[in-house]
């Protein structure tokens, strides 16, 4: 199965992203690396050990923009949710919202990756 | 030849230019900045750039430090500015639309929506570009067409007057250098570079009244009765007259000085001057300097009625108060004009 294929099981619209973009689908490829990337540098999982919600928040803001641009709509709700839990100073559900979505993040990573 | 216009993409995302940039990488040039700091460097230093996408929260310099910095330079009048935004908050959203931001693009991007409102506004601002050029030109046609219309205006008294036409030339240059002088010597006098080139201009009208001057007395070769005098001293108050009918020599500011120095440029410091009867600082200036430049070139030009004095003999006959009293300040300026330019010669 091919990686866009393999995305849309992950409930990413691909198609939604590939309009954006003009159906240029090898640059969507080359944006959904670049995004795989960009999560590991943004791990938004750090600053709650130290309380530093503030980063986490300008983490999770970036993340949530560029998910939302490629249309990683799972993260892109997960993002979205932290961005405002943070917000609202409730930094436990923020976190609860993390846990939940980590391991979803970690499968689609895991697919991207194996196309890499 | 490439006649693509240039978009500035900022934003700290790669990811997020990458997908802006295939946006309108068709039909445009596109030029990228990572942060604000690049992003000011890039405005400052290009012309070139016709709209500029703007991501609000950057870690270096944020979007609204750039738009500040746009207002501060004037670049926010030439280029729209389109702030990219996920959703951030309302404060911000508004404290950019009040520096300028011309609208929002929230993240995601909607591709087609953003190319049309984009391509729009930048026509927009393109056309309204060339309004503003054609317009600047027609107003400096038609102050050019003010100004020759006021030159032959203020010849054609001096052709009556059997003058070559060189005498507002002269009053004009002596008006601003003196004007100069006064401005730099006196603080209470200070005016911009801007208003003398004004009151120079102006000067050019200080005897436009004497168009209503009957030739008989205008060219009498001889001294004028006190009935003659009192008609030749009406060439102020006609002058105004002249002017007031003429609204756009009046709007037209460069020559917004011009009915003070027709109509005050006879009065004197002591009062004895007319029409007015005006003494001291009750008269401008202005029109106590053109009137020192006035008297000054009647004396050292010929008329139909004397020969030129010499530039010592006017200088004592000014000083001397021959041809009334004036302003101590303004004939200071004056002695320091004159020696100034006979150490040149």
């Amino acid at each position: 199965m091919a990686l866009l294929d393999e995305l849309k099981e992950l409930h990413v619209d691909v198609e939604q992203a590939l309009s954006s973009l003009g159906g240029n689908s090898p640059l969507y490829e080359k944006l959904i690396f670049k995004l795989s990337a960009m999560i590991r540098d943004y791990e938004v999982t750090d600053g709650f050990e130290d309380n530093d919600y503030q980063e986490i928040m300008e983490k999770a803001h970036a993340l949530k923009g560029a998910t939302g641009n490629l249309a990683v709509t799972p993260l892109y709700n997960g993002y979205s949710d932290i961005v405002r839990l943070l917000r609202e100073e409730r930094p436990k559900q923020a976190k609860e919202v993390i846990r939940t979505m980590l391991p979803v993040q970690e499968e689609i990573i895991r697919c991207i990756e194996k196309y890499r | 030849m490439n006649n693509k216009k240039t978009i500035l993409i900022v934003d700290d995302i790669e990811i997020n230019r990458m997908i802006l940039a295939e946006i309108f990488g068709d039909s445009y040039h596109i030029v990228e900045a990572d942060g604000g700091r690049k992003a000011i460097e890039l405005i400052n230093a290009r012309e070139d750039i016709s709209a500029v996408l703007l991501d609000l929260l950057m870690p270096d310099i944020n979007g609204l430090e750039v738009l500040k910095d746009m207002n501060r330079s004037g670049a926010i009048k030439r280029i729209p500015v389109f702030l990219i935004t996920a959703a951030d908050s309302r404060e911000m959203l508004m404290e950019g639309y009040n520096l300028g931001a011309i609208d929002v693009i929230m993240k995601p991007f909607m591709a087609h929506f953003l190319k049309c409102r984009i391509s729009s506004v930048i026509e927009l601002y393109e056309y309204r570009k060339e309004l503003e050029s054609v317009v600047h030109k027609q107003t400096k046609r038609l102050h050019q067409m003010m100004r020759s219309v006021i030159e032959v205006l203020a010849t054609a008294v001096e052709f009556r007057d059997c003058e070559s036409g060189e005498h507002v030339k002269r009053i004009c240059g002596l008006t601003r250098t003196l004007m100069t002088e006064v401005s730099n010597m006196y603080p209470e006098y200070r005016l911009s570079e801007e208003e003398i080139d004004k009151i120079a201009a102006s000067a050019a009208l200080h005897d436009v009244g004497k168009i209503s001057i009957p030739d008989s007395i205008l060219n009498k070769p001889g001294r004028l009765t006190a009935e003659e005098f009192d008609i030749m001293k009406q060439h102020t108050v006609k002058g105004c007259e002249l002017l007031s009918s003429i609204p756009d020599i009046m709007e037209l500011g460069v020559y917004s000085y011009g009915y003070d120095i027709c109509r005050h440029h006879h009065e004197r410091w002591d009062g004895k001057g007319y029409p007015d009867g005006l003494s001291g600082d009750d008269i401008s200036i202005w029109a106590q300097v053109v009137a020192v430049a006035d008297v000054y070139d009647a004396l050292t030009s010929p008329r139909v009625y004397k020969k030129a004095f010499s530039h010592d003999t006017a200088m004592t006959m000014i000083f001397g108060g021959e041809c009334g009293v004036f302003n101590p300040k303004i004939l200071k300026a004056m002695e320091r004009v004159m020696n100034n330019q006979s150490k040149e010669n």
